[in-house]
């Protein structure tokens, strides 16, 4: 098993290359000049050329790539050219929020999808069914912004039960508080996760439930909450548990519109606020981030599959 | 008293073009210890009845009916769910054709073993384990310690069947249903897994019921078989009067096109035509379209049950007599 | 859709039930071939979802060409007279905070919509598809070095790159297509590798007895055959996909610029009237459904109508205790 995985490992520096290129290259191609739209028309020349010179702007773009990988090399991902802090810091403040964001996101789809994927494929075609099956496929349709804009306008606006903003403003009291205002973006977020999850869950039940050995387990008198919870489940959750993992890895990618609309201080607001400020050094050093946040995350996948399935011995 | 009774049991699927029957009014009796053998070929029912026995068949879409379906006194057909999950397993066990999908791949054996005698038994996870041990030893599995925490696909095909076998009697079943339990093993294990049921039954009292396409083993092994055609019983009797003077069309063309290790050279006798249309529930003899003995009269009665010495019957109004001779 | 003689004559019987016009049920049963492409299309039609989304769609598609012909409102000009009507006989839909008609601006942004769907799915059919079959037909190093260039590509979140492509480079279409259509090129690129490889198998086995036809063009059309039905359900996927991040890159202020109408546009501005203009919010969110799921369902059909195999599945799951 350690073999395969040391030969997952040796390609994530060359796919991580790869995506920091392009987006270097993309960065590159802006147009414009990127200090004279930050600094805006009235500054004068030498202000500009030092700020070139200090974002190495004025080196070929080969150059400011190699001499980007080391800083990297050393841990250190440049300043923000808006913020003057430096993006490691900006990242450490972002990435907590984001990452609870889609925790809580992923909680909620594993809520709804769990039961909902088991009960339609044990009811098949009955209106449990079709209930699934109509969650799921509204899932795929509902732009996630949209639903964010209806859960807050009933929850928050019409009601007043959850608040909308007050993430990362630090000033939460009680659990409520600090949970609070994570709820409805997780909502927003989680339930349309969930359509993946569930289809999933229930396709791989309807063929596990069709297997030989679930005759086997009716044949040896076993309860059925048995058999489906024991015997069939466990076999749905090994393709389930890694579309899990993966699903969190993409998770925080998706996220932006979400970040953007409650006002959350995560690493997709980041990545939007940098894009439309030509803040380079953050879009590239949040985007590698991600980028290796996803690579982790489709590692675990593979891993846990590895380690759940007695068949699978690499 | 009979341990199984089946009278008129008739297992149908409807369908867009019409109601199959796969299972079209079986009956026998099955008393305690006996071991029954049920062949025939692909289609002709025999794993819809055993299935059917033990209402494993999904209904909806079939639906299974019987003037009597009686195992030690429970009326199956009527018996509610809780009391049917309590026979199977522990009254009725069965064992299937492909271990390899029959065991739980993701399950240990050792769970697989305990969760039936928990089930059934009421002994704590350690006496279960202690008994999964000798199981497992009972049926030929060395080390049988260490493999408790094994799974199915450590296994080669033989001991996953020894397996199988060790959950099956793991309750002491009084019946014991082999759904071609041999039919996915080399012809040597074959051997060795026949022979392990043979002694386990009959040191445990179970009856067991073989379901088989393979005549020779049902013949080696069986008191009586039960010869099946188009979901319908066609001959059923005595093992030696069944193979020795078979008396119904289709028994005659199994025998014949079986071979012999006694008439080596000997053209094998196919038998023409196709497998029977299910949906068609013809009262004449459904083998006739096949039949190479038919008389003018099979085309026009439907066929009588005729019973021959030594608790034989056969559904056949052919004479086959004749036959016999050619065949010792 | 052959099959074997030998089969259980249970499982056939039960397959009859399901397959009813490819065995006439009252003969002894014979063969019958009927050419893959009718009866694709007929199970195609067989499926209710399947169908009304193909209608459907085709009525976005005319609805978008027809704009003009629709509506006469002009969906970029300002009448603050008109703001925030409510639906009415002369405004369908109602109009906005600007006074421009809501329909008019549905049927003009699913112009941009419906071509960024195309463009993208044609972005990503001109390199997903080359790519993968050179990976399936040359193996060895060119395919590892293909497919590794294809997982760096799929590490990148979606939407984040099109924000940071779109946002940077400028909303104009090209960059559009380019910053949607880049990650779904390596999804559809695995996918016909997959089939390429497999395809391959038999062509070779069909290529060595078949008598010195260029393999090359046999190979092509057999394989072309093979790999069109995964392509094309992909495609619809894509297709939606492409239609929810153009919304949402509009939503965001990157993607289609104001004045100009585009469904994701016009969720963002309605954000400030949910109260008090709720037909702002409803119809481009129920126009984008509509459009999604009628897609969806056209990939859905397709699937089923292109897999032979679903046919059996669907019989004997029907019959066994599960």
């Amino acid at each position: 098993m350690w073999r395969y995985f040391a030969s997952r490992l040796a390609q994530i520096p060359f796919i991580l290359i790869v995506v920091t290129m392009t987006i270097f290259v993309v960065v590159r191609s802006t147009p414009g000049d990127p200090v004279q739209i930050m600094l805006g028309m009235e500054t004068s020349p030498d202000a500009v050329a030092a700020i070139r010179k200090e974002f190495r702007l004025d080196r070929p773009v080969a150059v400011q790539y190699v001499l980007w990988l080391g800083d990297l090399a050393q841990g250190n991902l440049g300043r923000s050219i808006r913020l003057n802090t430096p993006v490691t810091q900006l990242l450490a403040e972002r990435f907590p929020v984001s990452l609870r964001l889609a925790a809580g996101a992923m909680l909620v789809a594993l809520c709804i999808s769990i039961p909902l994927g088991i009960l339609a494929a044990l009811y098949r075609n009955t209106w449990i069914d079709y209930l699934c099956t109509g969650y799921t496929v509204a899932g795929f349709a509902i732009p996630n912004f949209a639903l964010a804009m209806i859960l807050i306008y009933v929850f928050s606006i019409k009601l007043g039960w959850f608040p909308i903003t007050g993430i990362g403003t630090g000033d939460a009291k009680t659990i409520f508080g600090a949970i609070g205002p994570y709820i409805l973006p997780a909502l927003a977020l989680g339930t349309l996760q969930t359509a993946v999850l569930t289809r999933l869950l229930r396709s791989s039940m309807i063929d596990i439930l069709m297997q030989d050995y679930v005759r086997t387990a009716h044949a040896k008198g076993l309860t059925p909450t048995s058999v489906v919870l024991v015997h069939a489940l466990k076999n749905a959750m090994i393709p389930f548990v890694t579309m899990v993992a993966i699903q969190c890895g993409y998770l925080i990618g998706i996220q932006v519109t979400i970040e953007y609309i409650f006002a959350i201080p995560g690493v997709g607001s980041a990545v939007l606020s940098g894009v439309i400020n030509r803040d380079f050094p953050v879009v590239q050093g949040f985007t590698l981030v991600i980028a290796a946040f996803f690579l982790f995350a489709n590692m675990v996948a593979d891993l846990l599959y590895g380690i759940l399935d007695p068949r699978i011995r690499y | 008293m009979a341990l199984l009774t089946v009278r008129g049991l008739t297992t149908s699927f409807s369908t867009d073009q019409g109601i199959i029957r796969a299972v079209n009014g079986v009956s026998f009796t099955l008393e305690p210890g006996e071991v029954l053998g049920l062949v025939g070929e692909s289609g002709s029912g025999k794993s819809v009845t055993a299935l059917s026995i033990m209402r494993l068949v999904r209904e909806p879409p079939a639906k299974v009916q019987a003037e009597l379906l009686d195992f030690e006194g429970t009326d199956l057909l009527r018996a509610d769910p809780r009391t049917l999950r309590d026979i199977r397993g522990s009254g009725i066990a069965m064992i299937f054709q492909d271990p390899m999908r029959s065991l739980n791949p993701v399950l240990t054996i050792g769970r697989q073993l305990t969760e039936t005698l928990v089930r059934h038994i009421n002994i704590d996870g350690n006496a279960a384990r202690r008994r999964a041990i000798e199981l497992l030893e009972m049926v030929g599995i060395p080390m049988a310690e260490k493999h408790l925490g094994s799974y199915p696909h450590q296994f080669s095909g033989g001991m996953r069947q020894r397996v199988m076998i060790a959950i099956a009697l793991s309750c002491n079943p009084r019946l014991l249903i082999a759904d071609e339990a041999t039919t996915a093993l080399d012809v040597t294990i074959q051997a060795q897994i026949v022979e392990l049921v043979r002694t386990l039954t009959k040191n445990l009292g179970t009856a067991v019921i073989w379901i088989s396409h393979d005549l020779g083993l049902v013949a080696g092994l069986c008191d009586r078989v039960n010869v099946m055609y188009a979901g319908r019983i066609v001959e059923t009797g005595p093992v030696r009067e069944v193979f020795y003077r078979p008396s119904h069309g289709y028994t005659i063309g199994l025998i014949g096109c079986t071979p012999r290790v006694d008439r080596v050279g000997t053209p094998l006798k196919p038998i023409n035509g196709l497998p029977p249309n299910l949906m068609d529930d013809t009262p004449l003899c459904p083998f006739l379209p096949r039949c190479d003995v038919a008389i003018p009269a099979c085309h026009r009665v439907r066929p009588e049950l005729r019973s021959f010495p030594g608790g034989h019957f056969a559904n056949c109004l052919a004479d086959l007599t004749s036959r016999h001779a050619e065949l010792r | 859709m052959a099959f074997s003689i030998r089969e259980s004559a249970t499982e056939m019987a039960v397959n009859f039930a399901n397959d009813s016009d490819k065995i006439a049920p009252d003969e002894i049963p014979t063969v019958r071939f009927a050419t893959g492409a009718r009866l694709a299309a007929r199970q195609f039609l067989r499926n209710p979802a399947a169908t009304s989304g193909l209608v459907v769609l085709a009525l976005l598609c005319l609805a978008a060409i027809a704009a003009p012909w629709i509506s006469h409102f002009d969906p970029v000009q300002i009448k603050l007279s008109a703001k925030l009507k409510p639906p009415s006989w002369e405004h369908l839909l109602g109009t906005d905070h600007f006074g421009r008609d809501v329909l008019s601006r549905l049927l003009y942004g699913s112009r941009v919509s419906l071509s960024i769907g195309l463009l993208v799915v044609a972005f990503s059919t001109s390199f997903g598809v080359p790519i993968g079959m050179v990976a399936g037909f040359m193996r060895g190093h060119v395919e590892n070095g293909l497919m590794r260039l294809m997982d760096a590509f799929l590490t990148f979140p979606p939407l984040l790159l099109a924000v940071t492509i779109v946002g940077l480079l400028g909303p104009d279409l090209r960059n559009v297509m380019l910053a949607i259509g880049i990650v779904q090129v390596p999804v559809l690129a695995r996918i016909v590798r997959a089939c390429t490889l497999s395809a391959r198998e038999e062509v070779y086995v069909a290529a060595a007895s078949a008598l010195g036809a260029s393999p090359l063009r046999i190979a092509t059309r057999h394989i072309l055959r093979n790999i069109l039905s995964p392509i094309v359900v992909q495609l619809t996927i894509g297709f939606s996909a492409a239609i929810i991040a153009e919304a949402s890159l509009s939503f965001l202020g990157l993607g289609t610029q104001p004045p100009n109408p585009s469904w994701g546009r016009d969720l963002a501005d309605a954000r400030r009237y949910m109260a008090d203009a709720p037909w702002l919010f409803l119809s481009p969110t129920a126009t984008i459904m509509l459009a999604v799921l009628s897609i969806n369902f056209i990939g859905d059909g397709l699937r089923d109508a292109l897999d032979p195999r679903s046919w059996r599945t669907r019989a004997r799951a029907a019959s066994v205790k599960g």
